[in-house]
């Protein structure tokens, strides 16, 4: 009987024991993952045995280079994860003594933030803003980036050129790098991409339609689409809208009134120029197909992409990754990408087209910020920017896009052929609670083609929300 | 004396680990959720900064709250009693009447609660589809498959029904399961004997079965109100993400929203805080309103 209680009362203890240990273990290697470690052996054999290796290869390398850690997060997007790891090899093998635990992912977010949350920081993150998830914007928000003012003044390694000589002019000047804009820059930027409207150009020329260069030609071409059945305009979701919008906006009022928009100034949202954007996109959501709203989500929103390649509509907006997100789908006889730039909203003006980029940023709670920078300056070098355009993701740098090939050759040529180059987004400030600028600005656009909301509602409403955040800038 | 202290020195020993484990991964975190939902603060810098009761101010003011508030309370009464009375029929008609390929129902009714939440999303975004979708094909036989589609996803006054089918049919196995299973308890003499003096099948219904599984009909209540709102966060996720325009924005998704992607996570948290007391406020409500002097039998 004795025995027996004694026995249940060691279960117990081990019990709570091993709980305990199950709690303590979780930081043990989470706070010395570069340590070679031949410390507490036996439970984790396999795991030393393997650092322990990885130590004396680089000891034996390296002689009495100083080892470091450089931790590198890098969002994996249309282009591609092989190239990352490519690049990391060649910064790598450029700087004996430093290995880089390079992690890439699709949702990098959910995979670096939990770390984030105890403090345990990658020390150079590339993770774009404007995602669902929106760390940067929360970093942002939170003063948490460490300035790169003096990565632009570094010379790329291994070559004799200041950073900020190579990346092409007016890339660092805008709220897209200098999210608070204060010209200082916190975010480098750099793979870059057009938006503006795809289409089948084969649809074109099978109809003998002429491609609308202005507002009224596109909503003659509206009619004439629509007697024979195909609908003037379609969108994957309302996520799409900023770069639309900002590009419209842009295109009424100038780059200074675009700036005016994102910095929330007083009024700006009610004014004249503002005004033609909203009544623009209003008119154009007459001419939506109409089961765009409902496919209008995460879920199903290559539904109506699929419209542009069945002839079912025109004009869809989005960025040059559209071609290969939708390369195995089926399509229409004699299809064939076509992309231009937004119309011109005033009359007589130039097209224009957002201009979206990635962003690197180094968290200024890194540990390794000197080799951090280093490997942001490295990232502008011929040497990175070749195995880059490689996947085809390409850098704001002089000449780079000279090694671009077929359908992408088109796409970046955009510029080249009179449209305006839009950049920025809106400016960052305090959290506003229960306020999202681009939820109302974007995704309202679903109630104003369903009908739910009028165009002045949703025009008020923006306003109503920029003055919140107005506030919350100072 | 001294084995008396011995017993209590033992089941302290016996009963510390589960105290512990409660206490670490249930009294803290929802302490820290009701600390948090007090302060300003984005989720990841130190920047935290206290502002007392305003998260719940700046909540009270919010339209989108509101709206998300009413889908959820919609979601909840909808589905509950759609549901209930579903899974009771069938779990009355299963378990009294004899059917050819009684099992093969159970199974057949069991199987959408075997499936993950993405899956079901993925086949009711088939079913719901405006052009070739299972859902307008049908009706298009009887209005004509000329007429514009119904957009059950793209409808703001249809999308939020179009979701409470979507639960429905994911629920029902589940409870019927746990409907047929207290109606196996119930003696079969009682039945013969209610059929002696002349009961119809839909009186013994009312008069044995229902009364007899009253206690399961209550914990079933509660669950209704829990995984409601739990699993409408992920049909929302994974079906509309909250559109279109924050028509089927419901409370975990919008409080998912505000704190991981609007940087407020304090504010994320107060909205937590209503949550918590409102699932436990609706729960107790639901237990206090249905209670009854069990039957025994």
């Amino acid at each position: 009987m004795k025995k027996k209680k004694i026995f249940a009362a060691l279960l117990a203890a081990a019990m709570t024991m091993s709980m305990l240990a199950g709690c303590g273990n979780q930081d043990a290697p989470a706070s010395n993952p570069g340590s070679s470690g031949n410390d507490d052996g036996s439970t984790q054999e396999q795991q030393s045995e393997q650092q322990s290796e990885q130590g004396s290869q680089q000891e034996s390398e390296q002689g009495d280079v100083q080892e470091q850690v450089l931790k590198v997060a890098a969002f994996e997007g249309g282009y591609g994860s092989d190239m990352w790891h490519e690049v990391v090899a060649a910064f790598e093998a450029s700087h004996p003594g430093v290995t880089v635990e390079l992690t890439v992912d699709k949702k990098l977010e959910d995979v670096i933030s939990p770390g984030m949350k105890v403090g345990d920081y990658p020390d150079v993150v590339h993770l774009a803003t404007g995602r669902e998830a929106a760390l940067t914007e929360t970093l942002t928000k939170e003063n948490a980036l460490l300035p790169l003012t003096d990565v632009l003044e570094m010379t790329v390694p291994g070559e004799n050129v200041k950073v900020k000589d190579k990346i092409v002019p007016g890339f660092t000047d805008t709220l897209a790098t200098n999210p608070y804009g204060d010209g200082v820059t916190y975010y480098a930027p750099m793979f870059y991409s057009p938006c503006g409207l795809f289409y089948n150009a084969g649809l074109f020329k099978e109809k003998n339609w002429e491609v609308p260069t202005t507002w009224e030609e596109m909503w003659a071409l509206g009619d004439k689409a629509a007697e024979e059945g195909i609908a003037l305009f379609t969108y994957p979701t309302t996520g799409y809208f900023d770069a639309f919008t900002y590009a419209t906006l842009s295109s009424a009022g100038g780059p200074e009134f675009f700036d005016s928009c994102m910095t929330y100034e007083d009024g700006v949202w009610e004014s004249e120029n503002a005004t033609k954007v909203f009544e623009l996109i209003g008119k154009l959501a007459q001419y939506t197909e109409g089961t765009t709203v409902a496919n209008a989500n995460n879920d199903n929103f290559t539904k109506n992409q699929q419209l542009i390649l069945d002839n079912k509509a025109i004009f869809c907006p989005n960025g040059t990754w559209l071609p290969g997100e939708m390369k195995d789908a089926p399509r229409a006889d004699g299809f064939e990408w076509g992309f231009m730039a937004i119309p011109a909203v005033n009359e007589g003006g130039a097209g224009c087209s957002f201009c979206w980029f990635e962003q690197m940023w180094i968290p200024a709670a890194a540990e390794n910020q000197d080799m951090a920078k280093e490997f942001v300056a490295y990232m502008y070098s011929d040497e990175a920017a070749r195995i880059f355009a490689g996947s085809s993701a390409i850098q704001p740098i002089v000449g780079v896009s000279d090694y671009l090939e077929g359908d992408n050759k088109l796409f970046y040529s955009i510029y080249d052929n009179g449209a305006t180059a839009v950049m920025g987004g809106f400016a960052a400030t305090a959290p506003v609670e229960g306020a999202n600028m681009l939820d109302t600005l974007c995704g309202t656009v679903n109630s104003i083609v369903s009908g739910d909301k009028t165009v002045a509602e949703w025009q008020a409403a923006v306003e109503e929300v920029s003055d919140k955040f107005r506030a919350a800038m100072e | 004396m001294k084995r008396g202290r011995a017993r209590k020195v033992f089941i302290g020993v016996c009963v510390a680990p589960a105290v512990i484990l409660f206490i670490i991964f249930m009294l803290i975190p929802t302490f820290n959720v009701f600390k948090m939902s007090l302060y300003k603060w984005g989720g990841y810098s130190n920047t935290k900064e206290f502002v007392g009761l305003n998260n719940f101010k700046i909540l009270m003011e919010d339209k989108n709250f509101f709206r998300s508030f009413q889908n959820t309370v919609l979601l909840i009464v909808c589905v509950t009693v759609v549901t209930m009375a579903l899974a009771l029929i069938f779990a009355a008609i299963l378990s009294r009447e004899k059917i050819v390929g009684q099992n093969f129902y159970r199974i057949i009714f069991y199987i959408p609660n075997i499936l993950s939440v993405v899956v079901i999303s993925a086949i009711f975004s088939a079913i719901y589809d405006p052009n070739n979708g299972l859902l307008n094909s049908i009706i298009g036989i009887f209005r004509g498959s000329d007429k514009t589609p119904i957009l059950w996803l793209g409808d703001q006054k249809l999308v939020i029904y179009s979701l409470v089918i979507a639960m429905i049919w994911q629920a029902i196995g589940y409870y019927m399961v746990m409907y047929m299973a207290s109606m196996a308890g119930v003696p079969e003499s009682l039945y013969e004997s209610a059929s002696l003096e002349g009961a119809g099948r839909i009186q013994q219904f009312f008069s044995i079965t229902l009364p007899l599984i009253w206690t399961n009909v209550r914990t079933t209540l509660t669950f209704f109100v829990i995984s409601s709102i739990n699993l409408s966060f992920l049909f929302v996720k994974a079906l509309t993400s909250g559109g279109p325009d924050g028509a089927t924005e419901v409370f975990l998704s919008y409080m998912y929203k505000q704190a991981y992607t609007n940087s407020s996570y304090g504010y994320g948290m107060a909205i937590g805080v209503v949550v918590f007391i409102f699932s436990f406020g609706l729960s107790a409500l639901v237990n206090f309103v249905t209670k009854r002097e069990p039957l025994e039998f």
